[in-house]
Order: structure tokens, then C-alpha cells, then sequence
């Protein structure tokens, strides 16, 4: 802990202030004063000029039934439970790393998984949406040569989707159906790397002798999963599902730039960070925007809370 | 080996080749992007199509066609294409539907390798790099700076008003900055910073001053008492114990929050893509979205493109690999 001081050393000590003075003033004004504004400015009718006219909790009436904004809602709901069921491939993967028994593959593993970490986030995202090109992308050569089209094309004749024509290649993403599917897909096999190291952290504490008593009592490795590995790695992974969760709800720049600033088409892909994004850079309504914000805010906020005060981490 | 402790974590008596099948496939899949990325990065877009999985092997077919304006074999017009696989073990075979068609031949060449995709890529790319090193370098230098000496104020004595700053600093950390981009937009707008690359890197030093100051005080509370009070009895002035004391005891921890601070600012997009609006301004982000906008995309440049922007990162991947590992989990664990 930071030392105690008495109030005469506190005072001959003055200088220390100007160490906290810059990064308060870089905070305050970048940090504190657009989140003052945003508040403020929800009660507005404001197109980003100097205009703007004080309207009360209109814009939250509007936000009550805007249909836009609460499909978009719904659709980060299903992106949350895909992002969710995403999290267990890197379970898995950390349990088979935790499970070999040379130290040497554990570590050139480890490393490995880090590769693809270098590419930057962006272009992965462009890579990936190469891979959905309809006439170009490696999705639709990949499900050409593997059958899983024909599969598909009479699935779809079978239940009447619509989706898939033998004729046309498939339009992951110019398809209004085939957008929450496509964003399912995103990402194949859905590893973390982040995740993995996290988790085989965790495991990593687990003791020889909880596995040398487990063998004794003949448990099969799937058991071992259950009632070893999963426990003790469940810390971890409250923690990403929570990080996971407010994540997913305040991202929207790969809906952005996958789908564009309407949400692609019929706007499947509206994620309510992303109505906040149009709403003020595309139509220009500023103060609604921000109102967009505070809702989004106040959910995310609560979950904050909800991680803060139920999710201990030990560091 | 069967009586080491560590075989006990797997299944005593099977050996490990399955998992290690498995953890390699999906490892493998991973790494396919990058591959792709490569292998189309020297090829283009007609021999893209025409072999879009395999890497472009070393040869040309040399094809030779009768002029249909003349009609006899005597004058042949010839066109040289790159070759696939298959026709490299299994010789060429006529178009199907051309009766012009006379014959072709296959030969090795190193010449269907398209460098020239490299320097299109770079030329198109190296400004955005340049300008993004530029926002990051600074950015992050000014912003360590900034959270050392903030850390060093919360850590060293517990000065009046310390706790409802610290409640303060703390308070931001909760807050998510979604709602914050439109008001930061007009923010920006009224400070006459719309369009400059100081918006992107002063908006991006505040960003990090939260976090940085929160990890750095932790770890400057756990230095030993004695080395501040040492240097304070030589004569040490806050900040020469800071150059002294806090910055060599604390560079790993400098060190993993520099690269933390400087990955992120590498993938960032959003703001300047609100606030950038010339060309020669573009950090990658934002060029890399420009790119991806064309019509007619020449896929080759683009994926060459794409690797040189990786580039930075894997040099620096390569010389702090383990900094890299804690970082990465140090921002995970951070919320």
C-alpha cells in the first residue's frame, strides 16, 4: 500500500500533483466530458451543429418503439448464444494441450496457437470475408467439392427454406436468411488463442495427485472433464463468458464492415451498437444516438455489475 | 517414462497420437487463412480462379492456337498461361470446345510467381503502415509516460484527495466507451482536430491511461520501501526516482503493457474512420476497409497487401514472444 502521510509532508510534497495532472486532464477531456455530453445530449434534438432543442425523455419514448432497435437487440441475443457455444471448441482444445504428456509439444502447442495472433484483427476480418465471396470465396468451393451444397439445395427443396438453388452459388452474405448462419460460421474452428492460454493457465494448477487418485478409481477421460478440469477451470471461464457477453453486446465493427452501415441486407445483421453508428453518422440524428447509447450503456453497465460482484478473479 | 508423475494427468496406458492428430487439425485450420493469404498473394486473378487451393506450381503452358482469320497452320497464334497440377503430372489436354487448338507444351518457369503483387502491395500499403507506426509509437510512448508518472503519484504516498481520484480514474473503468463515439466525434469537430492524425492519437492516450495506471500501481506498491527511501536520502528528486527506481524495476511489466497498448492501437479503425477523411492520413485500418471497397479487386495485391500489413507484428512476435504470451493473457484478464 501506498504510504500514510501527515498533512505538513502532504503539503510539502505539492508537486506530486502535477504526476496525476496529465493523465486526469487527458481523461477528463476524452474520456469524461464526451460521456457528460452523451448523457446530456440524449434529452436533445441535436443534428451534431450548434442547434439543438431540448425535448425531454422523447428520444427514450422513441427508443421504446423502435422496432429497428430492438430486432437488434434480439439479433445480439443470438450472437451472444453463438459466441457462448463458440467458447468450447478452446475448452476442449486447452483440455487435449493440458492432457499430452510431453512438456515439449505442450509448449510448441502453445506457441503455435499464438501464430495466427499476429495477423491483425482487420485482416482476418477481410480474409474471412473472402472466404464468403459468393462466385470467388473458399466457402462456397469448399461445399461445391465436398457435396455439402447438393446436400444443402435439397434440404432446402425438402423444408422450403429458400435459401439454397442449385443454380447460384450461395450468397452467405447477400442472403437475408443466411446472414445469422454466416456469422455462426465466422471464424471456423473458433479458437481463441487468448482463450486457450487462459484456460490451460488455469489448468495448469491442477495437482497429479487429483489425476493419480482419479485413475485408481478407474474414471474414463471424458468423467476426468467433468469432475476435474471443468471445476477447476470454471473461474476462467465465467470470466471470458462474461467478458464475452458485454464484448459481443457493444462490438459492431465487424457487422460494419461485413454488412455495411444499414446491417447488409433486410438488416439482419442490426446490432444495437451499430443502430447507434447509423443513426447519427448516416441520418444524422445525434441526440437519438446518444440516447441509443445510454440504453446500450445501461446494459452493459448492468452486466458489469453483475461480473464485478459475482465473478471473483484471483489474481 | 510410465512411472513420471506427468503421466497421470493423461490416460496412464494409451499413447497420445490422437491427440496430437487432432489439436494438429485444428492448429492447421487456423493457420489456413495465413496460407491462403500467401499462396494467392503471387498468383493472379485468372490462375486464382483456375487453382484457387493449391499453391501455383512452377510452370507455364505455352498454347498454340490457329488463326481463324487465316485458317491454316502455317501462321499459329500462341498464348502463354500459367499451368495447374494437374497438367504438370498429366500433361495438357485440349480445350474442350475450341477447334482452333494445336498443341501445347508445358515448361518450368519461375516467371508465373507474381512478385510485381508485392510491390503494388507495398506501395499501396506502406504510407498506411507508416502512419499507423507513427500513431502507435507515439500514442503508446506518451502514454506510458503519462500512466508511470500517474501510477508513481497513487503508489507512493497516500496524498489528499488521492482516494476520490483514484475512485475517479477507477469509475471509467466501468464504463463501456460505446456511447462516447458520437459525442467524441463533435468533440473532435469543435477542438478543429476532425482530420488530423493528433485526434487519433490523443483520444488514443486517453484511452489507455485507466488501465496502465491501475496494473502499473499495483506492481510499483509491491517494490521494495527501501529503494525509495535509499534514493530519497541521496538527494532523489519524484522524478529521478522514478528514472532511477520505478522504470528498471517495472520493464517487464512496461514492456507487456507497451505491446498490449501498441496491438491495440494497431487494429483500430473506428474513430479514424469517422474522423480521417484524407487518403494520405489513413492508419491501416481504415486503408485496409478502402481496399476491401474497391469494385474490381485484383485479389493478388490485396492478399500481399494484407501480409505486409502483419508484418510489424510478427517482427515484433518474433523478439518479445514471451512478453507477446503474458500480454495476452494480462488483457484478457482485464475487462
Amino acid at each position: 500500500m501506498a504510504l500514510p502521510l501527515s498533512r505538513q509532508k502532504a503539503l510539502r510534497e505539492w508537486k506530486l500533483y502535477f504526476f496525476i495532472l496529465p493523465s486526469l486532464l487527458f481523461v477528463a477531456v476524452f474520456s469524461y466530458f464526451p460521456a457528460g455530453s452523451a448523457i446530456y445530449h440524449s434529452f436533445f434534438d441535436w443534428q451534431g451543429g450548434d442547434n439543438k432543442e431540448l425535448i425531454g425523455f422523447a428520444n427514450f419514448k422513441r427508443i421504446l418503439g423502435d422496432p429497428v432497435l430492438w430486432s437488434a437487440f434480439g439479433t445480439v441475443s443470438v450472437l451472444i448464444v453463438f459466441n457462448l457455444f463458440k467458447m468450447i471448441p478452446s475448452i476442449m482444445l486447452a483440455v487435449l494441450i493440458h492432457r499430452l504428456k510431453s512438456d515439449r509439444a505442450q509448449y510448441g502447442y502453445r506457441t503455435l496457437l499464438v501464430v495466427p495472433m499476429i495477423v491483425p484483427g482487420l485482416v482476418t476480418l477481410f480474409i474471412w470475408k473472402f472466404f464468403f465471396d459468393p462466385n470467388l470465396g473458399i466457402l462456397n468451393n469448399l461445399f461445391d467439392v465436398t457435396g455439402l451444397k447438393t446436400l444443402l439445395v435439397h434440404l432446402d427443396q425438402f423444408f422450403g427454406w429458400n435459401v439454397f438453388f442449385a443454380s447460384a452459388p450461395i450468397g452467405w452474405l447477400s442472403q437475408p436468411d443466411l446472414i445469422l448462419p454466416a456469422l455462426f460460421l465466422w471464424g471456423f474452428p473458433w479458437i481463441g488463442a487468448v482463450g486457450v492460454l487462459i484456460y490451460l493457465a488455469g489448468l495448469q494448477s491442477i495437482g497429479q495427485e487429483v489425476y493419480e487418485a482419479a485413475d485408481l478409481d478407474g474414471v474414463g477421460p471424458f468423467q476426468k472433464f467433468i469432475y476435474i478440469e471443468l471445476p477447476l477451470i470454471l473461474t476462467q471461464v465465467r470470466l471470458t463468458l462474461v467478458l464475452l457477453i458485454i464484448g459481443t453486446l457493444k462490438d459492431y465493427g465487424l457487422q460494419l464492415l461485413l454488412l455495411g452501415e444499414a446491417g447488409g441486407p433486410g438488416g439482419r445483421g442490426m446490432v444495437p451498437g451499430l443502430w447507434m453508428y447509423n443513426r447519427a453518422f448516416i441520418a444524422g440524428e445525434f441526440g437519438y444516438a446518444c440516447a441509443v447509447g445510454m440504453v446500450l450503456f445501461v446494459f452493459i453497465l448492468s452486466l458489469t455489475y453483475v461480473n464485478n460482484k459475482y465473478v471473483r478473479v484471483e489474481k | 517414462m510410465s512411472t513420471s508423475p506427468k503421466d497421470a494427468v493423461g490416460s496412464r496406458k494409451r499413447s497420445d497420437w490422437l491427440k496430437h492428430v487432432f489439436i494438429l487439425g485444428i492448429i492447421l485450420i487456423e493457420l489456413f487463412p495465413l496460407y491462403m493469404m500467401l499462396q494467392i498473394s503471387l498468383k493472379d486473378n485468372a490462375s486464382f480462379i483456375q487453382n484457387p487451393w493449391l499453391p501455383q506450381p512452377p510452370y507455364a503452358v505455352t498454347e498454340h492456337f490457329r488463326d481463324p482469320a487465316v485458317g491454316t497452320d502455317s501462321q499459329l497464334l500462341t498464348r502463354l498461361r500459367t499451368a495447374t497440377w494437374t497438367e504438370v503430372f498429366g500433361g495438357v489436354t485440349a480445350p474442350r470446345d475450341d477447334p482452333d487448338f494445336v498443341s501445347a507444351t508445358t515448361h518450368f518457369t519461375l516467371s508465373v510467381y507474381r512478385v510485381e503483387n508485392w510491390r503494388v502491395g507495398f506501395k499501396t500499403i506502406l504510407p498506411a503502415i507508416a502512419n499507423t507506426i507513427f500513431i502507435a509509437a507515439t500514442g503508446t510512448a506518451v502514454s506510458m509516460a503519462l500512466a508511470i508518472l500517474g501510477a508513481y503519484f497513487f503508489a507512493r504516498y497516500r496524498m489528499p484527495f488521492s482516494g476520490v481520484l483514484w475512485a475517479a480514474f477507477m469509475l471509467l473503468m466501468l464504463m463501456p466507451g460505446v456511447a462516447n463515439i458520437v459525442p467524441l466525434f463533435t468533440l473532435l469537430k469543435d477542438m478543429n482536430l476532425l482530420n488530423t492524425l493528433a485526434a487519433i492519437i490523443l483520444v488514443g492516450i486517453a484511452g489507455g491511461q485507466v488501465f496502465n495506471i491501475f496494473v502499473l500501481r499495483n506492481f510499483i506498491e509491491d517494490l521494495p520501501k527501501d529503494l525509495f527511501e535509499a534514493a530519497e536520502m541521496d538527494g532523489a528528486s519524484h522524478l529521478q526516482q522514478i528514472w532511477t527506481v520505478v522504470i528498471p524495476l517495472s520493464m517487464p511489466i512496461i514492456g507487456t503493457l507497451s505491446i498490449l497498448a501498441f496491438l491495440g492501437k494497431w487494429n483500430e479503425f473506428l474513430l479514424p474512420l469517422i474522423v480521417l477523411r484524407d487518403q494520405e492520413l489513413f492508419p491501416l485500418g481504415v486503408k485496409l476497409i478502402y481496399l476491401d471497397g474497391e469494385y474490381v479487386k485484383q485479389w493478388g495485391p490485396i492478399m500481399a497487401a494484407y501480409f505486409i500489413a502483419s508484418m510489424p507484428l510478427i517482427v515484433i512476435f518474433l523478439f518479445c514472444m514471451r512478453l507477446f504470451v503474458r500480454g495476452l493473457s494480462a488483457g484478457a484478464v482485464k475487462g
